[in-house]
């Protein structure tokens, strides 16, 4: 798809920033992030290509305005809800409850 | 589908998995084939960058037969085929704002080209 993710030779996006000693992870959440993709990718969930795609679908605003593994949280919440792992209310209860613990 | 395994794990994070098909399929271009890229632009899943789309280039190498992408991304399969790498100059990709000089090397599928 001809999605804002396919930004070779696009003017506009800024210089790309090389960090000294970057670190794998920039925040605790994001292991978790990663470590979920072993956790249900290959359990049949969905494939790798499907994963990118589901990344390739959300909208230019929100794609530009979040990090690396937000896109990833964005794959997750996008496949097992539409794949009928999880659905859409569950998810946002979920996330209900975590915001009130955090308050 | 393959189970993962505990002991498979450390090796995925620290080599990545392939989706390598093992297979005697032939390809449909040889080393040094010239090629035209084909102007597609499908509303699903592609490996196949906008800046490409139309331009021409060389078959450099051909890293052997891989799940196709943009059928597996929407449950038709892997229909595997060969990958290439396909050099382009850049010139031919950004007109007179590329250097002569330069090239870009990519790798494209079977299926995003055609010979010239």
């Amino acid at each position: 798809m001809n999605g804002i993710h396919d930004l070779g030779g696009k003017h506009g996006v800024g210089k790309l920033e090389v960090e000294e000693d970057e670190p794998v992870f920039h925040h605790e959440w994001e292991k978790r992030a990663f470590g979920l993709f072993f956790g249900v990718a290959p359990h049949g969930f969905f494939n790798l290509d499907e994963f990118r795609h589901s990344i390739e679908r959300m909208g230019a605003a929100q794609y530009l305005n979040t990090t690396y593994y937000e896109h990833w949280l964005h794959a997750y919440e996008t496949l097992l809800i539409e794949k009928g792992a999880i659905s859409a209310e569950e998810y946002a209860a979920r996330c209900a409850e975590v915001a009130a613990e955090a308050s | 589908m393959d189970i993962l395994t505990p002991e498979l794990v450390p090796v995925i994070v620290a080599n990545g998995a392939s989706t390598r098909v093992e297979s005697d399929l032939e390809g449909r271009f040889k080393i040094g084939d010239e090629i035209i890229v084909r102007n597609i632009n499908p509303e699903g899943h592609t490996r196949l960058p906008q800046y490409l789309r139309g331009k021409r280039g060389t078959v450099k190498r051909d890293h052997g037969v891989f799940v196709f992408p943009d059928s597996n991304a929407h449950g038709k399969g892997e229909q595997p085929q060969h990958c290439y790498s396909v050099r382009f100059s850049n010139v031919e990709l950004w007109g007179r704002e590329g250097s002569p000089k330069d090239s870009c090397i990519v790798d494209v599928f079977d299926d995003y080209m055609d010979l010239q």
